[in-house]
């Protein structure tokens, strides 16, 4: 899918990055195989798609971002890749994904929040003539505050994220936004998460939003991953 | 939005979907035993007294709203669906907002399952082509550019009790004033169906000025349009583009099927040249569409192959060739440019009785509330 540079001269360049924000607390079992198994084929699928749409995608980048709870374990509350280029880094997000394996998350809400505000500060692609930066959450449960006192004292809590709820959704922003980190025309959220705070809050005050209420510790299962694909390649 | 949900007096009866791409997810819904198709703007976002942010950035977002009303109030007081070539036209039944979220509601069409013209008698196709450029016509005659033509936005639907179909177009949300697009970010189109003057203004550095994009931009997406519906594929160009915008910008042209009448391919080609003024406007289209015969194409041939045209040039010398009256140089002023009025052929337009908009069904626009109460019942049927 990744064009050799030179080879379309003058074509409009589309350079799309994707974050991947993974819950991987236990409940979410049966997806997270369902995106282990799917690893290998994903840009494949999501170069089909793009293919049967008359689109050619210049530059694709995924990045994950795999969240549990920093106040219920703090040494791997998060994991993260950086920016993967696909395909050539095929092998490495391949073997990122692999490796999660669903622990922890015994209350309900997780650290959904910190991978989002993660996410948000991610080093987006600012080249080529057109982009789209996708941020899709998947969790099957609500979200602790962010700096809440437990995760707060957790000893891995990052601190170069946004300081509250108000800050992310500045730093999301919106179109005459005058502070916003992302880019207004390009982003896009896709929330496959619970209908309840915050992620029902974040889905009617955020724009550039789509929201896929599940329901809550199903893990997802409504959701088949060809349908998730299909939802990100329409977001492009 | 969820399926279930009801909105305005809009009961949601399907799964809501962002299929067909764009800054919306849509669905099916019903009211007062009718459907409709409801669209949930995924931005703006009116900044509600519990939305989160501070005073001053409310006070933006809400001013980005506001613009963002009157913009599609604009292009939708400008749509008359009674006018000629309105009844063509899907207009919205209601605009409104539910607490923080922007929708727009069109009644439901139900169209033919044709993806290709290619099964239909020479005058049937004429028939499409004729609706789809009087509702373009519409559009141009206020100065307005769709700015997102494509086949996704145009519906065939078959009229009851007659062997014949209609173009119905849609989606006017991408739609501006000519010479007054949004910014290059926001602005709408599909680059399989984009003009190159969109191209230049949508890439980033070409300094290309927003007063470039005219309703030419239109003209350019229905050359390409009526080479497929006709053919069954778009124009062919060289291997090394990724589009027919990018080919013509690069100074190629596009490679029409050598099966078509040489005037049609003639059309094609003029309709997608370069330069914005050298295309024809729609009223020479029109024009062109009174001459069945260049619609001609061979039955025999399925609509649908894989990959493009193997090239073909417009074949010289057969028939006459049509001429297309260019009229004076294009600009942003609406009008015929002084070509003669078109000739509505017998059977081509919409008959009154079938197509224009019954007293009852015109767009009834809920109002809706800017400081955060939620819309008031729908008036009684």
């Amino acid at each position: 899918m990744s064009e050799t540079p030179g080879q379309y001269s003058g074509n409009l360049r589309y350079a799309v990055d994707i974050v991947l924000c993974i819950d991987t607390t236990m409940s979410m079992r049966p997806v997270l195989e369902s995106v282990k198994s799917s690893a290998l084929s994903f840009h494949e699928r999501l170069s089909t798609v793009m293919a049967e749409k008359g689109k050619g995608i210049s530059q694709l980048r995924v990045k994950v971002i795999a969240f549990r709870d920093y106040g219920d374990r703090a040494d791997d509350a998060m994991e993260e890749t950086d920016f993967l280029p696909l395909p050539g880094s095929a092998g490495a997000y391949e073997d990122f994904v692999r490796r999660l394996e669903p622990r922890g998350g015994g209350d309900a809400p997780e650290s959904g929040l910190e991978a989002l505000a993660l996410a948000v500060r991610s080093p987006w692609e600012k080249g080529l003539d057109r982009r789209r930066h996708v941020v899709v959450v998947f969790t099957d449960a609500p979200a602790h505050p962010l700096r809440s006192p437990a995760a707060v004292s957790s000893g891995t809590y990052p601190q170069s994220i946004a300081a509250s709820e108000d800050e992310l959704f500045e730093e999301w922003g919106y179109q005459s936004s005058q502070s916003s980190v992302m880019e207004n025309s390009a982003k896009r959220l896709l929330l496959f998460a619970p209908d309840e705070e915050p992620w029902r809050g974040i889905a009617d005050n955020w724009n550039n939003t789509i929201f896929f209420p599940s329901q809550a510790g199903d893990g997802l299962d409504e959701w088949e991953m060809d349908e998730i694909i299909q939802t990100i390649v329409n977001s492009l | 939005m969820k399926q279930g949900d009801v909105l305005n007096g809009y009961a949601v009866t399907t799964k809501p979907t962002n299929a067909g791409g764009g800054k919306c997810v849509w669905a099916f819904a019903t009211r007062g035993g009718q459907e409709f198709f409801i669209k949930e703007f995924l931005e703006p976002k009116w900044p509600l007294d519990t939305s989160p942010g501070s005073a001053a950035s409310k006070e933006r977002r809400r001013a980005d709203c506001l613009a963002f009303e009157q913009r599609h109030e604009h292009v939708m007081d400008r749509l008359k669906s009674d006018a000629v070539g309105g009844g063509n036209i899907v207009t919205a039944e209601a605009f409104f907002r539910d607490g923080t979220t922007y929708y727009k509601v069109t009644k439901r069409i139900d169209p033919s399952n044709l993806t290709t013209l290619a099964p239909l008698s020479t005058h049937q196709k004429a028939v499409v082509l004729r609706t789809l450029a009087l509702s373009l016509q519409q559009l141009h005659k206020i100065n307005v550019v769709h700015g997102d033509l494509k086949p996704d936005n145009v519906l065939v639907q078959k009229r009851p009790g007659r062997d014949l179909y209609t173009a119905k177009l849609i989606d006017f949300d991408d739609s501006y004033l000519a010479g007054q697009p949004p910014d290059p970010g926001t602005v709408g189109g599909d680059t399989l169906y984009g003009a190159p003057e969109w191209l230049d203004y949508i890439r980033d550095g070409t300094g290309t000025d927003g007063a470039a994009l005219t309703t030419a931009v239109d003209m350019f997406a229905l050359g390409l349009m009526v080479h497929e519906y006709l053919t069954g594929q778009r124009p062919g160009f060289p291997p090394a583009f990724s589009s027919p915008a990018d080919a013509v910008r690069a100074g190629q042209r596009v490679t029409t099927n050598p099966l078509l009448h040489p005037d049609m391919q003639h059309l094609v080609l003029t309709l997608t040249d370069g330069r914005p003024r050298r295309r024809p406007q729609v009223e020479a289209f029109l024009d062109a569409m009174d001459e069945e015969s260049v619609l001609e194409y061979p039955s025999s041939v399925t609509g649908h192959r894989t990959g493009r045209p193997s090239g073909g040039r417009p074949s010289a010398g057969r028939g006459s060739r049509l001429q297309i009256n260019m009229g004076p140089g294009r600009g942003t002023s609406p009008g015929t440019g002084g070509l003669p009025a078109p000739r509505p052929s017998p059977g081509l337009l919409p008959a009154p009785d079938a197509e224009r908009a019954e007293p009852e069904s015109r767009p009834s626009r809920v109002r809706f509330h800017l400081d955060g109460r939620p819309p008031a019942a729908p008036p009684p049927e």
